[in-house]
């Protein structure tokens, strides 16, 4: 039973760490390193190298690579060494590089998973100590290592028009950094929908509408890029051009984190809090949002209809996030509820946070009104510092539109989204609610809150569209914004508008309030006993050792054992 | 505290799969040292409830227990406990015998020189030592079938949940995977197996279950599960050199005998009682004209007993 295979090439032997100098240091951190890699990145690394896939792909970039360079300089001739021919150049290679890129790494993320709950390997990875966050990080690092590789393979041939002239350095990293990004958030997206179903149908539903997806994502970077490389004149040296990078870059990494644990929540186990680390993901990235916004208007004096996409946006957003959690079962498991908050405090600001449909509605209404909140602070500075100190662009009904628009968005939200949490609980009276069917109840109230006056209306009168709006729409949440947001001046019919949708949202938010309560009466419960005794072997084992008396100096505290001194 | 509850405890264990009742109410429990064979018709729920068992489903009422802690309150900590062999292979591509190994290995939080010694037991405990290199797509299926053992056997759990584990190896396989099983018992880890081969389980297992549509008919040893609700029997083989039916007749009329068969020139019986009562039913058998070639009883084997208990239905 002893040990009779060779040691692995990554361990380290006794020698090795014996060895002195710079490259012992150096093997010694490699290995130290290499223990601590995600075991499914190590795996994914060893089947790479030897996977026909990977070595066709790769074979495949690099042999276009050549082809452009020669075919790149075969067209332009003699004259590419002078009149500045690297952007054309570059197009074509970042067309190369944004294939494997953009579709290959984030297809093979998503079949990575796929393939693994069809092979049913992954019932053996769900019940290794691998926590799901490790395992979507391992598929993450082994897409990033790929891409790693292609931006390494075609780099010497982006290096070579720069020296071609007629491209910035500038703009070669620019494009090269979201590239890379794109690469990773789509990859992350392959992720989270090989989450979301194991049945094979849906699977290969999904993989036809995710290439769907990667090949427009395709078409438009290289949009995107010839529009940078052509039409663009990157403004580097301006302040505004970098703010503008860190604001797409926040937002970026928030929703990166965002998808990342929503993948990560979809393959945790049943019992386990889903929902916390979601909620808590999506405060810090309002805060984000909020100091964006704060920023550009003290720096820029934005136009007031900055404020009125960003509220939109704000809505939007609120709106799916609170679709998804309106989904969420009631039951809290006992594995949940041995973590609830117990203190006063604890219990006032951290229970929205808790699992819940409840909980998740209000959390969606809070956050939505900080929204509002935000814009009703920045219409009274507004205010108060007067048209052409502050915001200089700004008409003078500007600040009422707002937020009128604000609160209308706030109505609809509360409302919809409390509708539909009160058909859900309906359901939950007669079996179970996925939080699929949750999301599809809440979607099709809205479509049902358009279409219904709309075919009211074409069958009362032929001509729909000429007939403009009419309160008959008021179901109609985005007909109803862009009827109040489109003109600087507010409608006739705004005031009954805000006394109809606010009065409706609040019968709403009061009937769904004693199934709220319902949630924020759970309390913590105790551990089992054997969780309990394994905690304490586990804190005893972690606890520092007890301190050795050294010197004739070091006092014993009477009563104890300790050494204090 | 370890050694004051059973390794694996099932208890009330529901899982209903709309209509169907896959396990339904079913308890048991198996201690360390100790191998429990799951016996039971295909669709019977011993799949069902090894999966829940290996944190892999929810129970939809009940709950299991590893080492003490509840599968579906607990799922990590049972998981560091319990080493699971479905009955299937999953193996990857493009990958050997060592780096499969060792991707578990990691898996399971194992570093440095102790990730090398248990892939090298694992590895000669199973007798993979010598394929270590080979690419897993190249193994046989006994082979294949080892490395799945060796890989639940990687962090060296407490409890190991095996469900068909010699399903389609050759007779030799069979033997060794058998041994094995028995190596792992003796070595204190408490054990689940399910098999189809009956003869087999009676050989290694120390408590059988019998599951049938879901519910547990009968647990305990062979002999427990022979005597519940009834006294010892025996089956009674009896060649005659003519008169079968007669002799069934007449033993139809005779106390302690049941399911008598007809096979040829033999008539084959269960008798309850003990030797002394089948030496007088022997005597009486010739008394009455029978013209015994042979007689000859043996205990229940533990198919008779899955005969006996199950009444072949299925779901």
């Amino acid at each position: 039973m002893s040990a009779s295979a060779e040691p692995l090439p990554l361990d380290a032997g006794p020698t090795a760490s014996a060895a002195r100098g710079w490259p012992a240091r150096a093997e010694r951190l490699l290995v130290w390193v290499g223990e601590r890699l995600n075991p499914i990145l190590v795996k994914e690394a060893r089947q790479s190298l030897k996977s026909k896939q990977f070595v066709l792909t790769f074979g495949l970039l690099l042999l276009c690579g050549w082809v452009w360079s020669f075919l790149g300089l075969a067209i332009f001739g003699p004259e590419a060494s002078y009149t500045g021919k690297g952007s054309e150049m570059f197009m074509g290679y970042a067309a190369i590089l944004a294939f494997p890129l953009l579709v290959i790494v984030p297809f093979w993320a998503f079949r990575s998973l796929a393939s693994e709950q069809e092979d049913r390997t992954y019932e053996l990875l769900s019940i290794t100590a691998l926590s799901p966050r490790q395992i979507v990080a391992g598929k993450l690092s082994s897409a990033g290592m790929q891409m790693l590789v292609y931006l390494s393979a075609i780099s010497p041939c982006l290096a070579f028009t720069y020296m071609l002239r007629g491209i910035a350095f500038p703009s070669i990293l620019m494009l090269l950094f979201y590239l890379s990004l794109g690469s990773l958030g789509l990859s992350l997206v392959g992720l989270l929908i090989g989450t979301l179903t194991s049945e094979k149908h849906w699977q290969v539903v999904l993989s036809v509408l995710l290439i769907v997806g990667l090949l427009w994502a395709f078409g438009v970077a290289c949009s995107l890029c010839s529009w940078v490389i052509w039409g663009l004149d990157l403004p580097v040296s301006t302040a505004e051009f970098w703010e503008w990078n860190a604001g797409l870059v926040t937002g970026y990494v928030t929703y990166f984190a965002l998808v990342f644990y929503a993948a990560v929540a979809q393959i945790t186990f049943a019992s386990d809090n889903r929902s916390t680390r979601l909620r808590i993901i999506m405060i810090i990235q309002h805060v984000g949002w909020v100091a964006w916004i704060t920023w550009v208007l003290v720096a820029h004096e934005p136009e007031s209809e900055i404020l009125l996409i960003l509220l939109t946006f704000l809505g939007l957003h609120w709106y799916v996030m609170g679709a998804l959690m309106t989904g969420e079962s009631p039951d809290l498991s006992p594995r949940v509820k041995r973590r609830l908050p117990q203190s006063f405090l604890g219990r006032v600001f951290l229970t929205w946070l808790n699992p819940g449909p409840g909980t998740g509605y209000l959390f969606a209404v809070c956050g939505a009104s900080a929204g509002l909140v935000l814009v009703a602070c920045i219409v009274f500075v507004h205010e108060a510092y007067g048209v052409g100190t502050l915001v200089q662009s700004w008409s003078p009904g500007d600040s009422e539109r707002l937020l009128v628009f604000g609160v209308l968005v706030l109505a609809y939200l509360t409302a919809y989204l409390g509708i539909g949490l009160l058909l859900i609980r309906l359901l939950h009276r007669f079996g179970q609610v996925v939080m699929f069917l949750g999301v599809l109840i809440q979607i099709l109230l809205v479509v049902a809150g358009c279409a219904v006056p709309a075919v009211v209306q074409t069958t009362m009168s032929p001509s729909y569209y000429s007939s403009g709006y009419s309160l008959l729409h008021i179901s109609n949440p985005f007909w109803t914004l862009i009827h109040v947001g489109s003109d600087s001046t507010l409608p006739m019919d705004t005031s009954l508008l805000l006394v109809v949708l606010p009065f409706a949202a609040l019968v709403v938010f009061l009937l769904n309030l004693p199934g709220v309560v319902r949630e924020v009466r759970h309390v913590r419960i105790a551990k089992p006993e054997r969780v309990a005794a394994e905690d304490a072997e586990l804190a005893a084992v972690k606890a520092p050792p007890e301190p050795v008396r050294t010197s004739p100096w070091d006092v014993v505290e009477p009563g104890s054992e300790g050494v204090t001194g | 505290m370890a050694d004051s509850h059973p390794l694996i405890e099932l208890r009330g264990l529901h899982r209903y799969f709309g209509q169907t009742k896959a396990v339904d109410d079913v308890s048991f429990q198996v201690s360390r040292g100790q191998v429990f064979g799951y016996i039971g018709p295909n669709g019977a729920g011993k799949t069902t409830s090894m999966r829940v068992l290996a944190t892999l489903d929810l129970p939809t009422a009940g709950d299991a227990f590893v080492d003490g802690f509840s599968v579906v309150d607990d799922p990590d900590r049972v998981r560091r406990r319990l080493g699971f062999m479905p009955d299937f292979f999953g193996t990857y591509a493009d990958v050997n015998v060592r780096e499969y190994l060792d991707f578990f290995a990691r898996a399971y939080q194992l570093r440095g020189t102790k990730r090398t010694r248990a892939i090298g037991h694992v590895m000669e405990f199973t007798g993979l030592d010598v394929l270590a290199d080979k690419p897993i797509n190249g193994l046989s299926k006994g082979m294949k079938q080892r490395l799945c053992l060796g890989r639940a056997l990687i962090h060296d759990p407490a409890v190991m949940v095996l469900d068909e584990p010699a399903a389609g190896l050759d007779p030799r396989a069979r033997i060794e995977v058998r041994a094995m099983i028995r190596e792992l018992a003796n070595q204190g880890k408490a054990i689940l197996i399910s098999s189809h081969i009956l003869t087999e389980l009676a050989e290694i297992c120390d408590l059988v279950g019998i599951l049938e549509r879901g519910r547990l008919v009968a647990v305990g040893s062979v002999e427990e599960i022979q005597r519940q609700g009834q006294s010892p029997q025996n089956v009674v083989e009896v060649r005659l050199l003519d008169g079968t039916i007669t002799l069934a007749d007449w033993l139809h009329q005779r106390s302690g005998v049941s399911q008598i068969q007809r096979d040829g020139q033999v008539v084959r019986f269960l008798h309850a009682g003990e030797l002394e009562a089948e030496a007088d039913l022997l005597k009486a058998m010739i008394e009455a004209g029978f013209r015994v070639a042979a007689f000859g009883s043996r205990r229940k084997s533990l198919e008779d007993v899955f005969m006996q208990v199950t009444k072949g239905l299925v779901q």
